[in-house]
């Protein structure tokens, strides 16, 4: 592996989070027509990749499974310098819950021959975060999730994560090929250049692929999707006094009730 | 490597409710306990037993407090390839369990560990796995109704899986009672099956070089807790001295937590506990969804911020517009001056 790593980043297109507020009245979502932009935790996924690249070398390939406007977030991570992006585009995607997902992303990430697959920890809309741990489980590859930071081994084919768990924190090196789970805030995302964010913007072209492509079309989609969403309902908004009080006296006194 | 989709299963092979009971270095996750209480009340309804399942290195006094505490059996996997935890290791051991056992229902707690384990296991099982719940109950089929906070909290989106099994499920700590163990649990042990190992340290993936973890506190049975944001700016001595007087616990925004200032174990919301005190103060805390999403369920919630247009004041009871470094203090102050003329 003296040419370096194949590293795949995965990225998901979400409605804006930062448009998004609940309303303390009714209870429900004020999404002011949030526009669709890469998920946050993401860009640290993005930044992690490129980093890595930094140190073994190689390549960077973003990929995405949605419709064909989620191609926006891979021109996204081409601009903050990725190498290229794959577009998992289908009808047949429809619906899938984590486990059809992470199978398409399993897959692609087997056809681009992958020795490390970069996630974020979770989306900001489903934030399940269960797609990084289903594409190492479909794929039988090693899994580092809440993973604060990287350390590459290239000569030893290992890649070595320090990732955050209760209470403190560990160091687990892994086997190439693996999945990562950025945390989120984990870096500080470097911005995009110039040229790179022309050229993904006017000559970039994403790889499309279907699930036939990747040879699932048979297990992808709704009805291969274990979980079904029997219903919603809008959370019974939380009743609140909502007085303001202008001394600590004031405070105090409202404390000294309740306690 | 991957599961099939097809061919079909008969759900009807599938029976009884397992709580993974996740521990480390052998003492059990806090979750693992609220998840076997309610798999109880789960079990009775469906008419099926609690199946408890322990696995570590050295931990056959975990499954006998499983038994204590309400499970009808307990299924340890003793092995050093178990300690400490590794994805892959557990994953290949809980593959071939439900495979050789069928369970309907498999709780899982909604840790960092836990969601490592649930995400790997639930894909070779084919299991439908719903993340994050902070309700659970069985329909009249005895399917289970997994229902989980989306959209910031402002619905809730209950899952089911009709078709596949097991129904696998991750779970917010802190939103069920643990209970308490029987007293008299002599016959714990009898309960308790040791299974085959089926991993090899030599089939596995990974090797953890190194583990760094302190006592973890467990905020979530806090009756008061006092709060802080990015508003701290480095200095969150104003909430450790009113959290102290009122004595209750300090938690934080993820924001604070990510600064360095308060402990990860401390904080409150999507990606941290779900608390539900009498009493929480947030302190230089704006309000995002993210973290309301783990407090409102508070009695009384008391918001101090600087800035009067910050969406904390509408999901407050009492909130007062200042400097938290001004406000804590004098609030502290007068607890203590009060508490001293009761006494
Ligand atoms: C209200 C609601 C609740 C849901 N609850 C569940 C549930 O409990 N269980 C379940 O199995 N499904 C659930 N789903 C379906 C689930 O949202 C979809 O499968 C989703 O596409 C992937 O899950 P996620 O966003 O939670 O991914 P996460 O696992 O949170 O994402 C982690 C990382 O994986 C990568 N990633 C995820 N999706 C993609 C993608 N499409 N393309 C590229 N990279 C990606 C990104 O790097 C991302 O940061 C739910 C859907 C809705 C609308
Ligand atoms: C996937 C994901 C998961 C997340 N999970 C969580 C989670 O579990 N918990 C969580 O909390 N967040 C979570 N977040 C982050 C969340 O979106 C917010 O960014 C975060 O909660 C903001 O923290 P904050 O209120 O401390 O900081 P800010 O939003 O920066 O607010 C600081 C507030 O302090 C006030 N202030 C400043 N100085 C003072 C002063 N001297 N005195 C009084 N007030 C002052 C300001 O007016 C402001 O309102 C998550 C985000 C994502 C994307």
């Amino acid at each position: 592996m003296n040419d370096g790593w194949n590293i795949v980043v995965c990225v998901k297109q979400v409605p804006d989070a930062d448009d998004v507020t609940i309303d303390p009245d009714t209870g429900t979502l004020n999404r002011s027509d949030a526009p669709a932009v890469l998920n946050k935790p993401d860009h640290n996924a993005v930044e992690s990749a490129l980093a890595l690249r930094d140190a073994v070398g190689g390549t960077v390939t973003a990929i995405t499974m949605g419709p064909p406007p989620a191609s926006a977030v891979l021109q996204a991570a081409v601009a903050a310098g990725a190498d290229g992006g794959v577009l998992l585009t289908d009808r047949a995607f429809g619906g899938s819950d984590t486990w059809p997902t992470s199978l398409a992303l399993a897959r692609a990430a087997e056809e681009l021959d992958a020795d490390v697959v970069i996630c974020g920890e979770e989306s900001t809309d489903s934030s399940t975060g269960q797609v990084p741990p289903g594409i190492a489980a479909h794929n039988g590859w090693a899994q580092l999730t809440y993973t604060e930071s990287l350390d590459p081994r290239p000569d030893e084919g290992v890649l070595v994560g320090t990732r955050d768990v209760e209470g403190g924190y560990e160091r687990v090196a892994a086997a190439l090929p693996v999945v990562v789970a950025m945390v989120f805030g984990a870096n500080d995302p470097r911005p995009a250049g110039l040229h790179r964010k022309i050229f993904a913007e006017t000559e970039f072209e994403p790889v499309q692929w279907t699930a036939a492509d990747l040879d699932i079309e048979d297990r992808v989609g709704l009805a291969n999707s274990p979980t079904k969403v029997g219903g919603m309902d809008t959370a019974s908004p939380v009743e609140r006094e909502r007085t303001r009080v202008d001394s600590v006296e004031a405070l105090y006194d409202h404390l000294a009730e309740v306690l | 490597m991957s599961a099939a989709s097809g061919p079909e299963i008969d759900v009807a092979d599938y029976r009884d409710v397992w709580v993974f009971v996740e521990q480390h270095d052998g003492e059990a996750a806090p979750v693992s306990w609220e998840l076997l209480a309610k798999g109880r009340e789960l079990a009775d309804e469906t008419g099926e037993s609690l199946v408890a399942l322990v696995v570590g290195d050295g931990v056959a006094h975990l499954a006998e407090e499983a038994v204590a505490r309400g499970a009808d059996r307990a299924l340890l996997a003793d092995d050093p390839v178990f300690e400490p935890y590794r994805a892959d290791p557990y994953g290949e051991q809980f593959r071939a369990l439900v495979e050789a056992r069928k369970p309907s229902i498999v709780l899982i707690g909604g840790t960092h560990t836990g969601r490592d384990f649930a995400g790997r296991v639930a894909v070779p099982a084919h299991a439908g796995l719903t993340a994050d719940c902070t309700e659970l109950a069985v329909d009249e089929a005895g399917l289970l109704l997994a229902s989980r906070p989306t959209f910031g909290g402002s619905a809730m989106a209950t899952i089911k899986c009709p078709a596949h099994r097991p129904q696998m499920a991750t779970v917010r700590a802190g939103v069920f009672d643990a209970g308490e163990p029987a007293e008299a649990a002599e016959n714990a042990a009898e309960a308790v099956e040791s299974v085959d190992v089926v991993v090899a340290e030599e089939d596995t993936l990974s090797t953890v070089l190194e583990r760094v973890v302190g006592g973890v506190v467990d905020i979530t049975d806090a009756d008061v807790i006092v709060a802080g944001g990015a508003g701290c700016e480095g200095d969150v001595t104003p909430l450790v001295e009113l959290a102290e007087a009122l004595g209750g616990e300090v938690a934080a925004t993820r924001a604070a937590v990510e600064e360095g200032w308060v402990e990860p174990a401390r904080q409150v919301g999507q990606t941290g506990k779900t608390v539900r005190p009498h009493l929480y103060i947030a302190a230089g805390i704006s309000g995002a969804v993210q973290h309301l999403e783990g407090m409102n369920g508070s009695d009384v919630v008391v918001a101090v911020n600087t800035d009067p247009n910050a969406p904390i004041f509408e999901h407050a009871d009492y909130g007062i517009v200042g400097d938290l470094h001004e406000v804590l203090p004098a609030l502290t102050a007068m607890v203590r001056e009060k508490r001293e003329v009761a006494a």
